[in-house]
């Protein structure tokens, strides 16, 4: 099994910061977006304070991967999941997306290489999520 | 009202990173996020129907409306010989609203007056074959006004920055090549051919 992430929404961080603020805030979403585009310790801050119950703001996000793995495996991934898109491309050779919440409930209720392969992703994309998981196991 | 594309994965990525798939194959892992802004309560509950996307919604629990004759919507039926009606039932229900929160009536409860005139604000996130129905059916001659003046926003949007996707997009009937709303059609496909074409 080979899991490599080609591509993802960008700002994710910020994105999950407006989500966040725009249900308890009287401003916009696009001011919000704006406003934290360029304050990374806001963002921070605010993402800091993320409770998983509330996952629709883990959702406005898509991250896409690569994935070489057998037939077997994939349906092994899609009996686990409904949440993730797959399509196939042939020779083993998969195209895997879903968003932040799919893969953190994922990891939650099912560890295996597949999983962790999935949050290691996640730490470049989203570093404050990827060390939220990481704590979470502790 | 507004709707403002905050991001998107642009299509280009996926076909360097997947060159045997074509732009119908990439639509379900192609992924947007748009903030809709200060549409009517009536425009969002029909925008949640689309249940294969994600919202985050302005909450009336935590948001006290203040002067609600200046956050709500007025439909343009709704013109100079009925506007006094229109506006004195908000500013009823208003005074009725603020008095309740005054004697310390939960935002969560006093929000069961409040009408769908109510302006809110949004973000939503869908994927590219979601978008793909969605606009289908909001851009339709049939939608209801707000939503489809919504719909007609996004697309625009979408258009300028994924024509190769987009362009493809417009009411069913642009889409498909005929309506297929049945013995409810608004007769327009003519119409609606042109004003969707590119």
């Amino acid at each position: 099994m080979k899991l490599r992430l080609v591509a993802h929404s960008p700002e994710i961080e910020t994105t999950i910061a407006t989500s966040m603020k725009t249900t308890t805030s009287g401003a916009m979403p696009s001011t919000l977006f704006d406003r934290f585009k360029d304050r990374s310790e806001k963002v921070a801050d605010i993402v800091s304070r993320i409770e998983v119950q509330h996952g629709n703001i883990l959702e406005h996000n898509r991250l896409i991967w690569s994935l070489e793995a057998s037939r077997d495996r994939v349906l092994d991934i899609m009996l686990r999941t409904k949440f993730l898109n797959i399509t196939e491309l042939g020779g083993d050779r998969w195209v895997v997306s879903g968003n932040l919440r799919s893969v953190i409930e994922l990891h939650l209720v099912h560890r295996d290489d597949f999983t962790e392969a999935l949050v290691e992703t996640i730490k470049e994309a989203s570093p404050r999520i990827y060390d939220f998981i990481r704590r979470g196991e502790k | 009202m507004k709707a403002e594309l905050l991001t998107y994965i642009p299509l280009k990525t996926l076909k360097e990173e997947f060159p045997g798939l074509g732009w119908k194959d990439f639509l379900p892992h192609l992924i947007y996020t748009i903030a809709i802004e200060k549409v009517s309560r009536a425009c969002s509950h029909q925008l949640v129907r689309h249940r294969v996307a994600s919202f985050s919604q302005q909450s009336q629990r935590y948001i006290t409306v203040k002067r609600l004759d200046e956050k709500i919507v007025v439909p343009s039926t709704v013109d100079e010989s009925n506007i006094g009606d229109y506006i004195g039932g908000i500013n009823t229900v208003s005074e009725t609203y603020q008095r309740l929160v005054d004697k310390r009536v939960p935002r969560e409860d006093a929000r069961f007056l409040l009408p769908n005139a109510v302006e809110t604000s949004m973000l939503m996130t869908m994927d590219g074959k979601s978008l793909v129905h969605f606009l289908g059916l909001r851009t339709c001659n049939r939608a209801q006004w707000e939503i489809r003046t919504i719909a007609d926003l996004i697309l625009e949007q979408l258009r300028a920055v994924e024509p190769e996707v987009f362009n493809h997009v417009g009411p069913y009937c642009y889409q498909l090549g005929y309506c297929p709303e049945g013995r409810l059609t608004c007769g327009r496909m003519k119409e609606a051919l042109e004003r969707y074409a590119v």
